[in-house]
């Protein structure tokens, strides 16, 4: 993947793209280890990833996903800026440092998936937290974070999981 | 031998048991191993996939998120099942991710890049490489070497071939020493009982049957041929002893005449003799001599039938002529036992197709059968008429009767009824075979009926009526007093006594006789003689008979002449010859001058006075 990832950037991005390209990646994947609500909506309606705060990561998830799908809807990136609604949007990745705590109250009531890349990721209420080791991403796992959006995040994604963080620790 | 065919046939069922069943078994065996190889392969196959499927689930999110301790751990799995030596994981992009090598296992070289999905088996391991897919995304490989180890089973299989190869030999042994019973045991018997028929000629042994298959057919139809061999020796013995009964009849028979005869010899020579002994030793001698040509003729019959030969010459006849010939030959034996004979025959003609003197001489018999087995001054009664679509004719007497088995073999060849009759009445025992071959040949037949021993017996003849109506009158033959008018005759014999004989005999009775010894000296004495009848000798040397009567034939003096064979050849084709070469007549020789008589009266043109 880091492979790709590489072929796939511009040289001039050598440095950032491959971690966010990877990031893009396994934002796309988690979505294929959630246990979805079922859906309501028709199924042309696409499987929107909302991203906030961070244009590399979208740039690298406009690259991914066409083509692809989870749980059979096509994957929508769509950009986000703070105050948008979160209304349609499944999976909300929040960059930065500090992400913004609102956003992710408002996915989480629209019950989309809250996906962070801070220190403070998982303490801000998300469910998922990027986190490097060396030059290598790796993620962490709130349970909590997860239900307050009514997810449940599968067990064999845990297992590859840095740090899972139980309920009410 | 018997030793040798107890071996050897229990050898062979032996063999045929036990090679029937090590074939089976070993067919079998192969059979089961190479289906439980290629079961052995798919289930390893199978379960080498199902393996992988397994790792892939596991370690499709290590895959997914580029975490290579947890795919190494999840790979780790395999080692439960100790066939697996090595397994690794390789990324989407072809680059190994993760590896697992069996404790134990000296270092393996992993391959560089996953092969084709699906497995194959090289040298004692089985390859497998499974594709990684989560979703529809293709994540990696799963790699899996194992141990392939199908030798063992088929070891397995062939200690168990073993065991129930010594099984099957156990049974079959104690099976074919049952089949020994079954089979052999019989075979034996029939064996055993073979050799002593042929030791002891004793057809009257069996062999024992004890089953119902087979094999109890063969010792049925074993003992059948015995029975029917016994049947047949019997047989042989039988005929054997009857031929050499008539060979001794015969020799007698032909002999008794000889001394009678002899004796009217010296009485002819003696100076003394009256000519009443004369008469008297005249007539004697021709009774001897009609004793010795009946003999003959028996024989010449027997011969015939032996050979098959024996024919008839068909004509319509009246029946009622053969009956009267028959009772004129016979009557002077009848008056001679001084029986009371008693004939009733039909007044109106009984018309058969068929052999006059032939059926004739079957009445003769049977009438002389009766006088001869019939106390002296007994009764015999002929009947002659129609029965139906049959002329009948029954002869009936009061003498000493049939019991049962007589009545069974009567009208066998050289049977006779009783033995302690005087030889001079005896005969040859042939006439009855004679009369039923006769008969048959006449589309008829001939039964013999008595109420038992000393109870008197009657012989029926039955012979088909032919349809056409009476063709000819009966001539009323009686032999009367020879006429005074002489006749002009030509004998040719090269049998000097014969000819000369029979010269004086006729030339006795008033006949004007020439004779001549062979047939050109035959050509010449009918010069000027112009003779009205010619008794030709066939065997003549010079000219033959038969060239002689075609000679005679073209000749304007001798065209008209009536020409007689006279031969010692009596067969049909004789008879055939001898009319073809222009022959009127044919006599076998010996003449009776009677005959000779009769055909000169019958034949002969009106005497020109």
């Amino acid at each position: 993947m880091l492979v790709l990832a590489v072929s796939a950037s511009a040289g001039a991005q050598r440095v950032e793209a491959p971690e966010a390209s990877v990031k893009a990646a396994f934002l796309y994947k988690f979505g294929g280890y959630v246990e979805w609500p079922p859906r309501t909506g028709g199924s042309a309606e696409p499987f929107t990833i909302g991203v906030l705060d961070s244009e590399a990561v979208a740039e690298e998830l406009d690259r991914l996903v066409p083509g692809r799908s989870v749980g059979g809807r096509p994957v929508a990136v769509r950009r986000l800026r703070r105050g948008d609604p979160m209304k349609g949007v499944q999976l909300l990745f929040a960059g930065g440092e500090s992400p913004d705590r609102d956003a992710i109250r408002a996915a989480q009531a629209e019950g989309a998936l809250v996906v962070t890349e801070s220190r403070a990721g998982l303490a801000a209420g998300s469910a998922i937290n990027f986190v490097m080791a060396g030059d290598h991403v790796g993620f962490e796992v709130s349970l909590d974070g997860a239900e307050r959006s009514g997810l449940r995040i599968s067990a064999r994604m845990l297992a590859v999981a840095r740090r899972v963080v139980q309920k009410g620790a | 031998m018997l030793r040798r065919l107890r071996t050897s046939i229990t050898r062979k069922i032996m063999l045929l048991v036990v090679g029937t069943t090590v074939s089976a078994l070993l067919l079998s065996a192969v059979g089961l191993v190479v289906y439980d190889l290629r079961s052995y392969e798919r289930q390893r196959t199978e379960d080498l996939h199902l393996q992988a499927e397994i790792i892939a689930r596991a370690s499709a999110p290590a895959l997914a998120f580029d975490d290579r301790r947890t795919a190494e751990k999840d790979l780790a799995l395999v080692r439960v099942r100790p066939l697996v030596i090595a397994a690794a994981i390789y990324t989407e992009h072809g680059e190994l991710f993760a590896k697992y090598l069996k404790p134990g296992e000296p270092p393996a070289d992993f391959p560089s890049r996953p092969g084709p999905e699906g497995s194959r088996v090289q040298g004692g391991e089985i390859v497998m490489f499974h594709r990684v897919v989560e979703g529809t995304d293709p994540l990696g490989t799963i790699y899996i070497r194992a141990r392939y180890v199908p030798w063992g089973r088929v070891f397995s299989y062939l200690a168990i071939l073993g065991i129930v190869m010594v099984a099957s030999l156990a049974l079959a042994t104690v099976v074919s020493g049952w089949l020994q019973h079954g089979v052999t045991d019989p075979i034996l018997e029939v064996a055993r009982v073979a050799r002593e028929v042929m030791n002891r000629r004793d057809y009257s042994l069996r062999a024992r049957k004890t089953s119902e298959d087979e094999i109890g057919d063969l010792v049925d139809a074993f003992n059948g041929m015995l029975a029917e061999a016994g049947r047949r020796a019997e047989a042989l013995r039988e005929a054997d002893r009857r031929k050499d009964e008539f060979l001794a009849t015969l020799a007698h028979e032909l002999r008794n005449p000889l001394a009678p005869l002899r004796n009217a010899l010296e009485i002819l020579r003696a100076a003394q003799a009256t000519p009443e002994m004369h008469a008297r030793a005249l007539e004697m001698m021709e009774r001897q001599l009609r004793q010795m040509v009946r003999l003959v003729d028996d024989l010449l019959d027997v011969s015939r039938i032996t050979t098959g030969k024996l024919g008839v010459r068909k004509a319509a006849f009246d029946m009622r002529e053969a009956v009267r010939d028959a009772v004129d030959t016979v009557r002077p034996f009848l008056d001679s036992r001084g029986h009371a004979f008693e004939a009733r025959v039909a007044a109106e003609p009984l018309m058969v197709d068929g052999d006059a003197a032939r059926l004739g001489q079957v009445v003769g018999n049977l009438l002389h059968n009766a006088a001869k087995y019939t106390e002296a001054g007994g009764r015999i009664e002929l009947e002659a008429g129609r029965e139906g679509d049959d002329a009948v004719v029954r002869v009936r007497d009061n003498g000493i009767g049939l019991d049962e088995r007589a009545l069974a073999s009567i009208f066998d060849m050289f049977v006779q009824v009783d033995r302690s009759l005087t030889r001079a009445q005896a005969g040859l025992g042939v006439g009855l075979t004679l009369a039923r071959r006769l008969v048959a040949l006449h589309g008829g037949t001939i039964t013999a009926y008595s109420a038992g021993l000393g109870r008197g017996s009657e012989f029926v003849m039955r012979i088909p009526v032919s349809d056409s109506p009476a063709a000819r009158p009966v001539p009323e033959v009686r032999p009367g007093p020879p006429r005074p008018q002489g006749r002009r005759i030509l004998i040719a014999d090269d049998n000097v006594e014969f000819a000369d004989s029979l010269s004086s005999l006729l030339a006795s009775r008033g006949h004007d006789v020439r004779v001549a010894h062979d047939g050109a000296e035959a050509l010449g004495a009918v010069e000027g003689f112009t003779p009205e009848f010619a008794f030709l000798d066939i065997g003549m040397p010079k000219v033959h008979g038969y060239e002689l009567a075609r000679r005679l034939r073209e000749r304007p003096e001798t065209a008209e002449c009536v020409l007689v064979a006279v031969t010692g050849w009596g067969q049909e084709d004789d008879r055939r010859r001898a009319l073809e070469a222009g022959f009127d007549r044919h006599l076998v020789k010996p003449v009776n001058p009677a005959d000779i008589e009769s055909l000169l009266q019958l034949m002969g043109r009106p005497q020109v006075a």
